[in-house]
């Protein structure tokens, strides 16, 4: 059995891959939002779940993923190809510009002056006249969700393939050190700036695209939508909730709250925000350490496991 | 130069009040090394107690003030009891995401039970004022002010002169040395944090009392607070009130001399200017 696990991803790739042939066009478009959604996850997962920096300003690279494909293809006029590169170089460019003075704080710290960049972003994006100000863009009509469902399922397997790749490398073991102790890991010679650093502009990276193809999808764009700070706690809670610092845990987290969310959604949407806040509320205190763990720990220890759980952190 | 007083009298009555705002949240975060995400929606909760204090109950919210405390004070001292007792010792992010869900909750069921319509507590002296060589101070504003100076002159005495307070400190610095000495931190955890949630409560009713309250006014309060707690520093009560003060004056004075719409980015972009200009002396806290 073991031998063929390697096989289940693609194979679970290719399935999701036919379901806009088989299905109705608002799973089609529920389907999209779900695995761009995850693909923010799998990012923060680079810088949050593997180094360990809680990063709540992943939505700025979303958001210049967004802005630079809609400035590329409303007023440049390019295509969507190119518009897509403009974005991922701004996102890109961002993480490397403020990496450095930002990376260096620790802890809450950090988490917080994320959140204050991506305020401030949103803040001068609504200012600029290239990008329409408060008013936002408009990016030339395209139908064809099966098109952005499948360009957005191939960035979802690109970023968990990437992911994948430095869970096993030595990247991925510098950046697990670090999460693990920061000045331990600079006494053994890991360069801490430079790895920290590559872990957020990977991050940037796949967020800026999965921006862009939103920004396509959408064919709207304005300064709010685009830097939804709600977005960054939705990816934060999406990685914790499946297992962050794991390959698949973002993944499943993801497709787990999105169809939760949407269930819940049809029905109040009060209720459901309530029902979704108890489940966070939950999950913590039964598994703090996501779905992926408590799959295998369920299989070892049963019902013990949620127990031992309770019992771990408390005072 | 007038105007400019007035804006600096502003933004000094609002800073207060936003001192008062960080103050539960610098507590919480410092002896029980939790960031509170809730912290907003408490704040929330304690501008509705004390709304229905005043319109169901009719009493006058100064006076319903302490009532409103000593409530958001057993909700929280209950909530450290039940739920965050049991992650305390669980990663930050464990934490963060525990009050993260918690806020989700209190926001929901607020607009449940209180409706997401706006609310003003609105008592007779509202609108009046005392008008200072040109320079208007609204009373309600100003009392705002003054409770919060007082309310953080008590904390501070608190944790100086009581056993309590010292006692709070200890598990503050070193938690296992603190219990070989015989406190119970789990009692101190709930104190300290029902005590957060108070001070939360006290800031919401005065917010009622000089802006309105909805379900939502949470988020940004909470990302506020983080900014002056960090301003002010942690363990500092009046510190934080300074921090306040720092907030509220650039606030007013960037909503005059440049725009409204730049008061977050002022607030942020200082934050984030701080955070980077003076990293050795927070690392040291981090």
């Amino acid at each position: 059995m073991n031998r063929y696990r390697w096989l289940a991803l693609p194979i679970a790739a290719a399935a999701l891959a036919v379901v806009p042939w088989v299905t109705s066009d608002t799973i089609v478009q529920y389907g999209i939002n779900a695995l761009l959604v995850a693909t923010l996850a799998q990012a923060w997962n680079v810088i949050g779940g593997f180094s360990g920096y809680p990063s709540f300003g992943n939505s700025v690279f979303y958001g210049l993923g967004t802005y630079g494909t809609a400035i590329a293809m409303a007023q440049f006029h390019w295509s969507f190809g190119s518009g897509l590169v403009f974005g991922a170089v701004l996102g890109v460019a961002c993480a490397l510009l403020f990496g450095i003075p930002i990376l260096r704080l620790r802890g809450p710290y950090f988490a917080i002056a994320t959140l204050g960049l991506a305020a401030v972003m949103s803040a001068i994006t609504a200012t600029v006249e290239i990008a329409g100000k408060n008013i936002g863009l408009i990016l030339p009509l395209f139908r064809g969700d099966k098109l952005f469902y499948e360009l957005s399922l191939i960035l979802l397997v690109a970023a968990t393939g990437t992911v994948a790749w430095i869970a096993r490398s030595r990247f991925g073991a510098g950046l697990v050190a670090i999460r693990e102790d920061e000045d331990a890991a600079q006494v053994m010679g890991i360069n801490t700036t430079m790895y920290k650093v590559a872990a957020l502009t990977v991050a940037a990276l796949f967020s800026a695209l999965a921006g862009g193809i939103h920004a396509y999808w959408i064919t709207f764009i304005d300064p709010a939508s685009a830097f939804d700070p709600s977005l960054n706690v939705r990816m934060v809670i999406m990685t914790l909730f499946g297992g962050p610092g794991t390959v698949l845990g973002p993944v499943l987290g993801a497709f787990v709250l999105s169809a939760v969310s949407e269930v819940l959604a049809s029905q109040a949407t009060g209720v459901a925000s309530l029902f979704y806040g108890f489940v966070i509320v939950i999950a913590v205190l039964v598994m703090p350490k996501g779905l992926l763990d408590l799959v295998q720990g369920f299989r070892e220890t049963g019902w013990r496991y949620f127990v031992d759980n309770l019992r771990r952190y408390r005072i | 130069m007038q105007l400019f007083g007035q804006i600096l009298v502003n933004g000094i009555l609002l800073g207060g009040l936003y001192g008062l705002m960080g103050l539960g949240m610098g507590l919480v975060w410092g002896v029980l090394k939790i960031v509170n995400l809730a912290h907003g929606a408490l704040i929330m909760l304690g501008g509705y107690a004390l709304y229905y204090l005043y319109t169901k109950a009719g009493i006058d919210p100064f006076l319903g003030l302490p009532l409103a405390m000593l409530a958001m004070f057993v909700l929280g001292y209950l909530l450290q009891t039940a739920l965050l007792n049991l992650i305390v010792r669980a990663a930050q992010l464990n934490t963060l995401l525990l009050t993260f869900g918690l806020d989700v909750v209190f926001v929901y069921l607020a607009q449940l039970l209180f409706t997401a319509d706006f609310r003003t507590i609105n008592p007779p002296y509202a609108g009046k004022n005392v008008s200072i060589s040109g320079v208007v101070v609204p009373y309600a504003q100003f009392g705002a002010f003054l409770v919060a100076l007082v309310l953080a002159g008590l904390l501070f005495l608190v944790l100086e002169k009581t056993r309590t307070g010292r006692a709070i400190r200890a598990t503050a610095q070193n938690l296992t040395a603190a219990r070989l000495y015989g406190v119970n931190p789990k009692r101190i955890y709930a104190i300290t944090f029902g005590a957060g949630a108070a001070l939360a409560g006290a800031a919401g009713g005065l917010y009622g009392i000089v802006s309105q309250i909805t379900p939502y006014i949470g988020v940004t309060l909470t990302a506020k607070s983080f900014v002056i707690a960090i301003l002010g520093g942690l363990d500092k009560p009046l510190g934080v009130i300074g921090g306040g003060l720092i907030l509220g004056i650039a606030e007013a004075m960037a909503a005059l001399y440049l725009d409204p719409t730049y008061t977050d980015i002022i607030s942020f972009g200082l934050l984030v200017v701080v955070l980077i200009a003076r990293p050795a002396q927070l690392l040291g806290r981090a």
